[in-house]
Formats: structure tokens, C-alpha cells, sequence
């Protein structure tokens, strides 16, 4: 056997990578909760591909047969309703999972020097996630597909000059059409996860240079034994893989509950219009968009001007891009921070989270005023983390980091 | 026995969310996909009473077989109406029927809708309530009026088993002919025929709560396992 992989490792340094990024690739040993979400959406990546591929053999993109083709997956093949409810609940979970991921990068300094280009990496992954999933969202070709997209793609329109003929080249068509429904399956199958691909391995990579952050936000690399190895790291593997195993197995429970009990989880996964076939000549009642993108489609709304709505919804996720440097404490974690970043964090979250709520309801004047006090948080918290972070008054960070059980 | 207590939670779930989205004028009905024979039931009143008007376009004759335990002969004899190119239709095709858009939508004003996912587009308690909902009112083409519906196109089709009802100044029905059955006989009926519909808008229901059932047993045991696996290599780590 240690020949074989000698062989190998002559021609291919495989021990060498082991090594560097599983055996000998050391980990801050206090991770908590929040330090799940990175495997896990890998993991939930790799499942999407994988169903992504088996819908693929089944499905038709073509607007006259893709509603169908849908419904034979979810009648005529053999397991096609099990892979096509992984598919569609993994969508949500990807979004719950990246969610968590960000939170926890912006709860314990994850962006920071020298992490920068490790977040930048994360959002391009976030972006390209978001259109990955929409593009997907038109693919089933039900009403909500339908008009979701018709809606969304109506928005370039409001870019002054370029607009109508920018919407008019993404569609590829007046409206949603069998050529949207071709392009966007392109997109979705082959160009989007080829990016993706490219992206998360810049991610990892990045990552495995400068070494995960920690619940404490303290550099484990700058306390290292005679040897060279950090004292407060300890070896992914074994530690982490069976780590993370544990928590993939507790993800796989909750995640296989919903695939078998709660597949449309009362509209919010699957929509129940998306049940009718798409219609042209007959829009819905209330057209909304999956619960993910809610948030920022409520920020849209809260905007009384559609340019401006367009321009704040864009600002909403560029603003996230330069987290690095608008945080200006030089403390990472949230532990040692100020009482004003925990409140501005706080904030932050539950206005995200209202932007949300709101987002998936009908406009009534009291959800407009909330929506708009909500955009404002949601700003705001940029703007005065900014302004207060330079002369932050933080405690002291311990010199190692802290285990608690 | 454990199928009926996931189903019962399912019915508490959807019920509610149903509930709230219509504002709470949606009657509830008990689905039961455990009971063949309501199926069953509900197939015939499909077959002998929709079935010339509405499709089930993406549900196959052949599913019946191993789903709701119809023979083929049942099927090929009771339940397959129609024919194409002069042959009676194959057990293994898609459940259409032989109506012509353009007359029927002359007659009616609009092609009558496929109901294969009604049930999940709409929900089961919406149909319930449409198909109890419907009332004598002779401004009407038909004859007729809806409650939940205002205005629907289509006529009262079970009005021999319902009878007709009719809406007082306070907005109650009441029946004013009796049918074939009593109120509570066509309640059923109607349950059946809405059982059937859940049943046919997504038939992995059958067995993705039984199988759901198992993979939970399974993962559970799983994470208890990955668990004392983590405790057994982190014992040194202080």
C-alpha cells in the first residue's frame, strides 16, 4: 500500500495536500455553533449539483413541455419527487446556511484583516448564489415563475438610457419566453455553478492561506509551539471531520424532516401558485418573490421611486462588500467589542429580518411605514458602524483562546 | 397506526395555513390517503361526473393500479372513456378527454380547467367548500351561483345527488330540493372526491410519509452515533 502511494506521490503530491489542508491544516480548537455553516454549505452545494443532475436528465426547458416535465419527475420517476423536494428544500437551506455563515462573520470580525479578500470571495459567492437561485425559480414554469421573473427582470428597465434594452438582452424577448426559459436553464445548469465552483475553491483557498477566525477573534498563528504549531489549533482531521460529521447528520435530520413532511413548508419553499402552469395573459394576485429574497425586495418597496427603489435594493448588497472597511475597530470579536456594536448588530438583525416579513405581504400603509424605519436600520447600521468603530471602546482580548463547555 | 398520527399532523399544518390564507371562510375536510376505499370512491365520482369536462393531464390510468388497487379491467372498462385513432386509450397514457376548446368555451365561456394540481394550487378544504358552496340563482347561465366562487361558469353538475340549496337575506344556504342524498351522504361523497384530488395533485404522498418515517429513525440513530464519535476524539482537548 505505501508503495502505491508512493507511486502517487511521485507523480502527484496527494499525501502533500492531505497534509496541507486536512491532517496538518490547524483550526482554532474553540469554534462554536456558527462554525458549522461553512461545511455544511458546501456540503448542501454538492447535493444541488448532484439532484441538479438528475432533474436535468428528466426536465425539458421549453415552454411548452417544462411544466410537464415536472410533474412527470414528480409522478413518473422512479424517486423523481424525492430528488426534486431535495433539490427544491436545499434552495431554501443553502440561503439559512449562508445566512448563518455571513452572521457569524459579522459577529466575530470574520472580515478583517487579513481576511478581506476571504469575505470578498464569500459575497461574489452570495451574488452569484442569488442569481443561481432565481434563474432556477423560473425553471418549473409555473405562474410564480413566471411573474417573479417577469417582475425582477422589469426592474432593469428603470436604469436610466440602457434599461429597457438591458431588460430587453437578459430576456431575450419582449417578455418571459421560451427563450428566457432557455438562456436562464444555460445559466443555471452550466455557466452559474461553473462560477460557483471557481469562486468557493478562491473561497477555500483563501481561507486555508490566512486560517479560520475564531469565536474569540484571536490570531492562533501568532502563539505557536517549538515545533511551529499554533498552540490554541488543533488538526481539522480528525477533529473537525468528525466534528462536522455530527453536525451534518443533525442538518440531514432537520433538512430530511421537511423533504418528507413539510416539502412546500406552507408556501414558503413552493409557492402554491407555482402549481398552475405559467400564463401569460393572467397575473396572480399578489406576486412574490421566494422567502430569500424578501428582505430585499421589501427594501425595493419601501422606496417610493422605482429608480431609487432599484438603486437601494443594489446598495443593499454592494454595501455588504465593503464590511471590511467600514468596520474600522481593530477587535475583532463581538465579545470584546462595545456595548454600541452588539446594539447596531442587534438591530441590524431583527431589521433584516422584519425587511423579510414584510417582504412576502401584501403593501399596507402601517408595513410601508415599518418597511421604510426597517431601510433605514438597515443602512443605518453601516453608516454608524462606521462613524463609532474608529473610536470604539473595546475590552481587552485574551492572548489565547477561551473553551467554553 | 404511526401513519395516522404523521397524517394528522400534516392535516393540522396545512389546514391552518390554508386557513389564514383565505381568511377563514374555507371549510375543513378530513383528507385520509390511508383509506383505499375513499380513494376509490372518489375515483368513480370523478370518472362518472368531471371527467367529461376536466382532465387530470399529468396523472397516468396505470398509476391506479399500484396506487389505489383499481384492476386493469376496472380501468380499461369503467374508468377509460375515450379513444384515439379509433382505439380505445392505453392504460399507460395521460388522463385527457375528447372536448373541443373552441365549443365548449361557446358554451361555458371558458375551458374547464385541468385538476390535476387543484389541490395543491388551491387546496383540498378550497374544493370542498366550492363543490358545497353552490346555490340556486336564476340570474346565473347556469342556474346557479357560488359562495367561494362569485359568478363561476360552471353549472351545479352534482345537483341530482345534492339537490338545490338556496341563499336567505341572512346568506345561509339551505336546501330547497332534495336530491338523491341527504346533506351529510353528499358531504361525503364530496370528502371522497376531494380525497381522490389530494391524492391524484401529488401521489408520493402515499408512501413519502411511511418512507419519512424510517429515514428520521435512521438519522436520528446516525447523529447519535457521529456524536459519541465526536465526544470518544475530542476527550483530550482542553
Amino acid at each position: 500500500m505505501s508503495k502505491f502511494i508512493t507511486w502517487i506521490d511521485e507523480r502527484l503530491p496527494v499525501s502533500n495536500f492531505v497534509k496541507n489542508h486536512l491532517s496538518e491544516y490547524y483550526a482554532p480548537k474553540n469554534f462554536n455553533f456558527f462554525y458549522f455553516f461553512g461545511s455544511l454549505a458546501l456540503f448542501v452545494f454538492i447535493m444541488q449539483i448532484i439532484t441538479g443532475i438528475f432533474l436535468t436528465i428528466n426536465y425539458k426547458p421549453d415552454a411548452a413541455s417544462a411544466f410537464a416535465s415536472v410533474e412527470y419527475i414528480m409522478r413518473d420517476v422512479e424517486w423523481g419527487w424525492l430528488i426534486r423536494y431535495m433539490h427544491s428544500t436545499g434552495a431554501s437551506f443553502f440561503f439559512i446556511i449562508i445566512y448563518l455563515h455571513m452572521l457569524r462573520a459579522l459577529m466575530y470580525g470574520s472580515y478583517k484583516k487579513p481576511r478581506e479578500l476571504l469575505w470578498l470571495f464569500g459575497m461574489f459567492i452570495f451574488v452569484l448564489l442569488m442569481a443561481e437561485a432565481f434563474m432556477g425559480y423560473l425553471l418549473p414554469w409555473g405562474q410564480m415563475s413566471y411573474w417573479g421573473a417577469q417582475v425582477i427582470i422589469s426592474l432593469f428597465g428603470a436604469i436610466p438610457f440602457v434599461g429597457e434594452s438591458l431588460a430587453l438582452w437578459i430576456r431575450g424577448d419582449y417578455v418571459i419566453s421560451d427563450a428566457t426559459l432557455n438562456r436562464f436553464f444555460a445559466f443555471h445548469v452550466i455557466a452559474l455553478p461553473l462560477l460557483l465552483f471557481a469562486v468557493i475553491y478562491l473561497h477555500i483557498a483563501a481561507l486555508h492561506t490566512v486560517g479560520s477566525n475564531n469565536p474569540d477573534g484571536v490570531e492562533i498563528k501568532q502563539n505557536k509551539d517549538k515545533d511551529g504549531k499554533p498552540v490554541d489549533g488543533i488538526p481539522f482531521h480528525p477533529y473537525y471531520t468528525v466534528k462536522d460529521i455530527f453536525g451534518l447528520a443533525v442538518f440531514l435530520t432537520i433538512f430530511m424532516f421537511v423533504v418528507f413532511f413539510l416539502p412546500e413548508f406552507g408556501g414558503f419553499f413552493l409557492e402554491k401558485d407555482n402549481f398552475v402552469p405559467a400564463d401569460p395573459l393572467k397575473t396572480p394576485e399578489h406576486i412574490v418573490p421566494v422567502w430569500y429574497f424578501t428582505p430585499f425586495y421589501a427594501i425595493l418597496r419601501a422606496i417610493p421611486d422605482k429608480l431609487g427603489g432599484v438603486l437601494a435594493m443594489g446598495l443593499a448588497i454592494f454595501v455588504l462588500f465593503l464590511m471590511p472597511w467600514l468596520d474600522r475597530c481593530k477587535v475583532k470579536s463581538i465579545r470584546y467589542r462595545s456595548l454600541t456594536y452588539k446594539i447596531l448588530l442587534i438591530s441590524f438583525v431583527i431589521s433584516f429580518i422584519g425587511l423579510g416579513y414584510i417582504g412576502m405581504k401584501a403593501p399596507t400603509p402601517i408595513l410601508t411605514i415599518l418597511g421604510r424605519l426597517f431601510t433605514l436600520v438597515y443602512f443605518g447600521f453601516f453608516v454608524l458602524l462606521y462613524l463609532t468603530s474608529k473610536n470604539e471602546k473595546t475590552k481587552p482580548v485574551p492572548e489565547r483562546v477561551t473553551m467554553h463547555e | 397506526m404511526n401513519k395516522k398520527y404523521v397524517f394528522f399532523f400534516i392535516l393540522i399544518f396545512s389546514t391552518q395555513l390554508t386557513y389564514a390564507a383565505s381568511g377563514g371562510q374555507l371549510k375543513p375536510v378530513q383528507i385520509d390517503l390511508g383509506n383505499k376505499a375513499s380513494l376509490q370512491r372518489g375515483a368513480q365520482i370523478f370518472f362518472n361526473n368531471c371527467a367529461g369536462c376536466h382532465t387530470l393531464q399529468y396523472h397516468r390510468y396505470s398509476k391506479f393500479v399500484g396506487d389505489l388497487g383499481i384492476s386493469e379491467d376496472m380501468i380499461k372498462s369503467n374508468l377509460i372513456l375515450t379513444t384515439s385513432k379509433g382505439e380505445k386509450t392505453k392504460l399507460g397514457s395521460t388522463i385527457v378527454n375528447a372536448i373541443n376548446h373552441d365549443s365548449i368555451k361557446e358554451g361555458f365561456g371558458v375551458v374547464p380547467p385541468d385538476l390535476t394540481l387543484t389541490a395543491r394550487s388551491r387546496g383540498s378544504e378550497w374544493i370542498y367548500t366550492f363543490l358545497t358552496s353552490f346555490y340556486e340563482d336564476n340570474t346565473r347561465p347556469m342556474g346557479v351561483n357560488n359562495v367561494l366562487y362569485p359568478n363561476v361558469n360552471m353549472p351545479h353538475v352534482l345537483w341530482y345527488k345534492e339537490g338545490l340549496k338556496e341563499m336567505d337575506e341572512n346568506n345561509i344556504l339551505t336546501v330547497k330540493v332534495q336530491g338523491q342524498l341527504t346533506q351529510k351522504e353528499y358531504e361525503q361523497e364530496i370528502t371522497d372526491l376531494v380525497n381522490f384530488l389530494t391524492y391524484v395533485s401529488e401521489p408520493a404522498q402515499l408512501e413519502r410519509y411511511s418512507i419519512g418515517l424510517w429515514v428520521m429513525l435512521f438519522l436520528v440513530f446516525f447523529a447519535f452515533i457521529t456524536y459519541l464519535l465526536k465526544i470518544e476524539y475530542w476527550r483530550d482537548i482542553k
